[in-house]
């Protein structure tokens, strides 16, 4: 669809990702540096798919503990409570408060392993040189972008509770093991969706086109 | 393979050397991430406890994920399941006990269900009315492990790492005794009871108790334990008294043990040493007798009243008790009489000799003792005698005392148990006089003295009739007589009889009279010498003169 374009890297320059300066290579096998801001000049960002597949194994890792281990450790009078994420998605749902529930579910569990699934996706399309759905996968890729800042909510609102809730002796919260793994699950997302370079997407589309020419 | 189109406006890039690349940075973000997840999984996994099963007959209270198990209040381990037996006739608990602890479940540790428990001893397991029931912990002494675990319906009492003694007291009953009565020692609290049990045979109660360190020292071989319940009223030369160890034992029953008074220093007695539950204090301090000596005594009055337990007493104070009490026949003349055992703590007698050591001699020297008996008996008079001890039930009881107009008496002391010489009582005594005065009042004439009551009294009788009779008379004839006087006399005097208008005339007579005498004596008066002259002419009247 849009292989016909004419595109910077087509046209055997490289546009400067800091200040947008279209500049040409000073020699094909290393472009040098922009002459207007100094910053390296990349064609594609280096190990994208590489650095982005680490990330988001690392993450996938992460995602395991921060899903056993409980976020919040609330001490009343009555025992010690250890909640993980689905103890508390369950405990509004059998409140019932569904709604809350489900929003928890969503915003804790789905779009973080989403999220994961999403950029594994978008690499392995990548890297198998697939030239079908480029608009759409360049949808998803900003959608995980954009969505990933949200996921922090539940570390948010973890933190509050743990920092206001200290009614000693009667009550207090303090912070489970988990809380930590899930800041890395969303950290760690949030930066393999950084280090993708979504020009992978449509360079597969593009290199055909190139070839011929 | 770039396009050869040539922008000559685009500026071309510097050159810089190339540097090498690193590719496989970046991985170390993923091998960090996995290195912590797998050391806290590892350490999670180390530091995991073992997992219990206690078996329970219901589950009141506890709650998967909300029950501990704690030991002296610091939690061990948190219930993670509670499930059914497989014959739905018992309660299994899964715990986890934290690795820490997990030297604590040997084969003899105890779990039990802790709740609010209020006695009326006190109220224990307060907390659990605010944080649920907990399951308690007692470790044992073994050190075989296990792993399930038959939960104990009732807290132990005590736990095993409290100082102190346990010792078990004998009792006939159990009384109003329950776990966790209290122990007095001198109205300190210092122990518990904290079992008790029926006794091999069946035929009493076995009460362990538990008395705290440091009091347990006090319990010595010579202790004395009683029942400390209830209230003990007595009434004294003193007035009213009433005793009881503290109103918790008054309402729980409780037990107190001391010393008798006059005990030397005794050695601590040993754990688990067994004694005596007396049923009041007089009992448990009581001098247990060792100076027993056993009489036989032969009255010939009616026993009824006596009964086995009577106190014998001398000179008012208790000296023995009757053991027996039974008829026997005299084989020489067939005769039956009362038989009476005894028995003398002769101890109580002699305890205040100067020296006690004699006293204590004379227990073991029985011909001495014989002797002593046998002068009291020959020189002083030293007797035994029923007496009433209460005029209203008629109990009787044995006294022991000096008659020194009794006939002489000896023992043979070589009969066993020998006789001891006896008085007729004081009651049969007064019984015969009473009679003799019976039969005297008896031989009285008293039917005669009867008639000749009877006979003045019919004379009595005639008397009066006739005074009655005369009085009639009076009444009948007298009287209407006396009325017509009363009349007549009346009428005499009456303002219209003859006889008062006689008198009025006659008075008039006299006031004329009167009044001629007084001009007469005017006139003398006047003319003193008429009387010699006589009236001559009339002399000119004073109206005349004027």
């Amino acid at each position: 669809m849009i292989g016909g374009v004419l595109t910077a890297a087509r046209a055997g320059f490289i546009c400067c990702e800091a200040c947008g300066l279209l500049a040409r290579p000073a020699e094909p096998g290393a472009p040098g540096h922009c002459p207007r801001c100094g910053e390296e000049l990349v064609s594609r960002r280096h190990n994208a798919i590489q650095r982005t597949w680490a990330l988001i194994i690392a993450a996938a890792i992460c995602y395991i503990p921060a899903n056993v281990f409980p976020v919040m450790k609330t001490t009343t009078v009555t025992g010690v409570d250890d909640d993980t994420i689905l103890d508390g998605v369950v405990l509004l749902y059998t409140t019932g408060s569904w709604p809350l529930a489900l929003i928890v579910l969503i915003a804790s569990v789905i779009i973080p392993l989403a999220k994961l699934l999403a950029l594994g996706f978008l690499l392995v399309s990548v890297q198998r040189g697939s030239v079908a759905n480029t608009h759409d996968r360049t949808r998803l890729y900003h959608l995980v972008e954009f969505v990933g800042r949200w996921s922090m909510l539940d570390v948010f609102v973890d933190t509050f509770t743990v920092a206001l809730i200290q009614l000693q002796p009667l009550m207090s919260v303090a912070p489970g093991p988990g809380v930590l793994f899930f800041a890395a699950v969303v950290v760690l997302t949030m930066l393999a969706a950084a280090s993708f370079d979504p020009r992978l997407i449509w360079d597969a589309g593009a290199a055909p086109e190139g070839s011929h020419a | 393979m770039p396009e050869n189109t040539d922008f000559p406006s685009v500026p071309s890039a510097t050159s810089v050397p190339k540097r090498r690349t690193h590719p496989s940075v970046v991985w170390i973000i993923p091998l960090v991430a996995a290195a912590v997840g797998v050391g806290i999984a590892i350490q999670r996994i180390t530091s995991e406890g073992p997992t219990i099963s206690i078996v329970f007959k219901s589950a009141e209270g506890i709650e998967a994920g909300k029950t501990f198990v704690k030991y002296k209040d610091v939690n061990i381990g948190q219930v993670t399941a509670v499930t059914l037996s497989e014959d739905f006739s018992k309660v299994i608990v899964t715990a986890k006990i934290a690795k820490h602890a997990e030297a604590l479940l040997v084969e003899d540790a105890k779990f039990w269900v802790v709740q609010p428990r209020v006695t009326l001893s006190g109220v224990s397991g307060l907390g659990t009315l605010l944080a649920g029931n907990y399951i308690g912990f007692e470790v044992g002494g073994s050190t075989k492990k296990r792993r399930e675990y038959v939960g104990l319906e009732v807290p132990p009492p005590i736990t095993v790492g409290e100082p102190g003694r346990q010792f078990v007291l004998r009792s006939k009953d159990l009384g109003s005794l329950g776990i966790g009565s209290p122990i007095y020692y001198r109205r300190l609290q210092v122990g518990d009871v904290i079992a008790y049990d029926l006794s091999e045979e069946g035929k009493g109660i076995d009460i362990k108790v538990f008395v705290y360190a440091p009091y347990d020292r006090y319990v010595t071989t010579s202790t004395r334990f009683w029942n400390a319940g209830g209230v003990d009223v007595s009434f004294g030369a003193q007035g009213f008294e009433v005793r009881t160890e503290s109103v918790i034992s008054l309402l729980a029953g409780g037990i107190a043990f001391d010393a008798p008074p006059l005990e030397t220093a005794a050695e601590p007695a040993a754990a688990n040493a067994s004694f005596t539950l007396y049923d009041d204090r007089v009992a448990a301090m009581a001098k247990p007798e060792r100076m027993v000596a056993h009489y036989v005594l032969h009255f010939s009055e009616s026993l009824r009243g006596l009964s086995a337990g009577a106190p014998v007493t001398f000179l008012g104070l208790p000296v023995g008790e009757v053991t027996n009490v039974s008829l026997e026949m005299e084989p020489q003349t067939f005769a039956i009489r009362g038989r009476v055992e005894a028995a003398f703590y002769l101890e109580r007698m002699l305890a205040h000799l100067q020296q006690p050591a004699a006293a204590v001699g004379l227990a073991d020297k029985v011909n001495e003792r014989h002797a002593l008996v046998q002068r009291l008996i020959d020189e002083r008079g030293l007797r035994a005698q029923l007496r009433s001890g209460s005029l209203v039930t008629g109990q009787l009881y044995v006294a022991i005392d000096y008659f020194p107009d009794a006939a002489k008496a000896s023992i043979d002391w070589t009969r066993d148990p020998p006789e001891f010489p006896v008085v007729p009582s004081t009651v049969a005594d007064l019984e015969a006089r009473l009679t003799a005065i019976l039969a005297k009042l008896e031989k009285l004439q008293v039917a005669e003295i009867g008639a000749d009551v009877r006979k003045s009294l019919a004379e009595l009788t005639k008397t009066l009739a006739a005074a009655d009779a005369l009085v009639k008379h009076l009444d009948t004839e007298v009287t209407p007589e006396v009325r017509a006087a009363i009349a007549d006399a009346r009428r005499a005097l009456g303002p219209d009889s003859a006889l008062q208008l006689d008198a009025r005339s006659a008075l008039q007579e006299v006031s004329q009279a009167a009044r001629a005498l007084r001009v007469l004596a005017d006139y003398l008066e006047r003319n003193p010498s008429s009387l010699l002259r006589g009236k001559g002419a009339p002399a000119p009247s004073p109206e005349e003169h004027k």
